[in-house]
């Protein structure tokens, strides 16, 4: 099982990342960018079917809450009717999670490169001997220098800089695809859900090496540029000074783009009724 | 809808969880297959004296040990056996197993393996200290830098001396050159980058090599360069000496053979990994453990290749090399017995553990540390071991 997973994942990314450090002038730092921006980009596909996907579940919005009242009491209908719409409207509900499901083990693979290739210990270069490619281009860059703007990317950022960044790109992705909640209750759990991942990420940042933080903060901020142009605009994400009173009349596609509006209408029409 | 994102957050939550437990302990990162993720815990090997071997431990103690009294199952320390036990380091940073060890001055480990002179035992640690102590009663004579000053950044090479001044390579890229009775500094030569490997002294030169693939010859009385060179890739092993030429291995997988006088290339070799360990220079032959799980022995002069053994796994110590045999260890933990003329195996034993270091042979009998932190002493015409010596001690 160890040796699959280093033929088939580890050690393309460990020696794709040394021998593109060594084509950058021997920086590992922007070897870790491009390789973000490279993954980034055979994942493009993916990446459109999961906004396409998360932008047409908003659009689907007003149907559901329709369902979610109709069949308040019965969730087992509810969720029949729930997968119909799915199907009718041709969305795979788990197809947003595709993207992240393959980057989990080019985390996994770019945390032990970094470990290993870096070899801040005798014990680690040993290991690295293991499992590098007879390329001249490998040979030269061993081993490689660690320093990149300031920070030692095998180490942790003392700084909380990075922690920082990684939380905030995230929480900003995050919120740019997060339609807010009908319910109170519901609106609360969201937000917790929303702060609680960029936050996590943000505690990871403090312990794990920079390296792999800067692979997170340089895919969130691709994940934000992809989701402003796909998404036309930043979303569900609201500046505070940017906040403008939404107009009467709307049309269709203007719907689909300010749902945040309408849900806080229904939200505050719920609350007359009430 | 919010079923959907839960489900995607749980997923993200297991794939991190996932990240930290599969990354932190995938068997076979640290040799030992456990969580310890390549952390810097040592391998030195053996110096013998006094009819004690003296070896660096992987808690960060130096160990006289008695073969005779171990053979005999007596309790430790028996006589002429101490133990000194080096002040635990200051961790680099606070990440723990998640992230490397600082390469300055953390890590409890010793790579050198002691040198003694006198009544003195030389030591250099991943801590980055030299240690002098003792060789009869394992007290610290003197400790370089001394109490209150910065270490000097990892050693992992051994420390060298001509029995009047001490000479050791440094993570910081110097060169250090000590008193040896006193430990009062003499000089430095910085070079341009990292150095782990131990120097060599041959008719008043210093020959070292560091991780920017310079490889310098610097006089030994006053640490100014003689000469460099700068080879295509880093030098990995500490470098061995005989007459006109020097030798050692780099990252390119080569195995160099260097004129001494300028530093033009005489030969190289290239093999299927690095030439990690020093190569031993015995009459007209080298022989060289390398990291492609083979021992070769080439002629000294033209690199032309005599024999080579493969084994079971990387040899990542320098051979012991005696009259008849020449004694190599593979990671895996299997000591070969070679003929030194044909590079036949004799025989083999394995000790059951990953073995880092170099073995140490004297006579039949072989001493080895391995990474379960015991010395294994094998009696090579029995084939059997002898006993062992845990140094972990209580």
């Amino acid at each position: 099982m160890v040796d699959i997973w280093n033929v088939a994942i580890l050690d393309p990314v460990m020696n794709g990342l040394i021998a593109l450090s060594q084509l950058l002038w021997g920086n590992f730092g922007l070897a870790i960018i491009v390789l973000t921006i490279v993954v980034r980009i055979v994942l493009m596909p993916l990446t459109f079917r999961q906004t396409k996907s998360t932008k047409a579940m908003q659009e689907l919005q007003p149907k559901m809450q329709e369902l979610q009242k109709k069949y308040a009491r019965d969730q087992k209908k509810l969720q029949q009717e729930m997968m119909r719409l799915y199907k009718e409207a041709g969305i795979n509900p788990l197809g947003c999670m595709w993207p992240l499901l393959i980057q989990m083990p080019i985390w996994i693979a770019l945390y032990q490169s970094i470990m290993q290739a870096l070899a801040a210990t005798p014990e680690n270069l040993l290991l690295l001997s293991q499992h590098l490619y007879p390329w001249d281009m490998v040979d030269q860059a061993i081993p490689l220098n660690e320093n990149f703007l300031g920070l030692r990317l095998s180490q942790p950022d003392p700084t909380l800089i990075l922690a920082i960044l990684v939380g905030l790109t995230m929480w900003v992705q995050q919120k740019m695809v997060t339609p807010p909640a009908t319910d109170p209750r519901q609106q609360q759990m969201s937000s917790m859900t929303t702060m609680m991942m960029p936050l996590m990420f943000a505690f990871f940042t403090l312990s794990f090496p920079s390296g792999l933080a800067l692979y997170w903060v340089v895919s969130n901020i691709i994940g934000i540029i992809i989701q402003y142009i796909v998404g036309n605009g930043w979303g569900y994400f609201n500046f505070p000074s940017f906040r403008r009173p939404q107009p009467q009349a709307q049309s269709a596609t203007q719907k689909a783009a300010e749902q945040p509006s309408k849900a806080l209408k229904e939200g505050d029409k719920k609350k007359e009724l009430k | 809808m919010i079923k959907v994102r839960n489900i995607v957050r749980i997923v993200i939550l297991l794939g991190v969880l996932l990240l930290v437990f599969v990354s932190g302990c995938m068997p076979g990162m640290d040799g030992g297959g456990g969580c310890s993720g390549g952390q810097a815990q040592g391998w030195s090997s053996f110096a013998p004296y006094n009819q004690v071997i003296c070896f660096g431990s992987m808690e960060g103690s130096v160990i006289a040990l008695s073969p005779q009294a171990r053979s005999e199952g007596k309790t430790f320390p028996a006589e002429n056996e101490w133990v000194y036990v080096m002040k635990a380091a200051t961790p680099g940073s606070a990440c723990g197993a998640m992230c490397a060890p600082s390469t300055s001055a953390s890590g409890k480990g010793i790579y050198a393996t002691p040198v003694v002179v006198g009544d003195l035992v030389y030591t250099g640690t991943y801590s980055g200290k030299v240690y002098a102590l003792n060789a009869n009663r394992g007290v610290v004579r003197w400790i370089y830098p001394r109490e209150g000053f910065e270490t000097v950044g990892a050693i992992v090479g051994d420390v060298i001396t001509d029995g009047k001044v001490l000479y050791f390579g440094s993570a910081n890229g110097k060169v250090y050159a000590l008193d040896a009775d006193t430990g009062d500094f003499v000089w430095e030569f910085q070079t341009s980058d990292k150095i782990w490997t131990a120097p060599a002294l041959d008719n008043g030169i210093i020959y070292t090599g560091n991780y920017g693939g310079n490889v310098y010859a610097i006089a030994a009385d006053t640490g100014k360069e003689v000469w460099s060179i700068k080879i295509p890739s880093a030098v990995a092993s500490s470098i061995a000496v005989k007459d006109q030429l020097i030798y050692f291995g780099t990252f390119d997988r080569n195995l160099y053979a260097v004129n001494k006088a300028d530093g033009t290339v005489k030969w190289k070799y290239l093999a299927g990994n690095w030439f990690w360990a020093m190569p031993v220079v015995r009459d007209n032959t080298i022989y060289a453990s390398c990291l492609d799980k083979k021992v070769y022995a080439f002629q000294a002069d033209s690199g032309n290749e005599l024999w080579q053994f493969a084994g079971d796994g990387q040899m990542v110590g320098t051979p012991a090399v005696t009259d008849k045999y020449v004694y190599a260890v593979s990671e895996k933990g299997t000591l070969y017995k070679l003929d030194r003329s044909d590079g036949k195996m004799v025989n083999s034993i394995s000790v059951g553990y990953t073995v880092y270091g170099s073995p140490y042979a004297d006579g039949d009998m072989v001493y080895i540390y391995a990474r379960d932190h015991k010395v294994y002493a094998v009696d090579t015409l029995k084939n059997t071991i002898s006993w062992n010596f845990s140094s972990a001690l209580k």
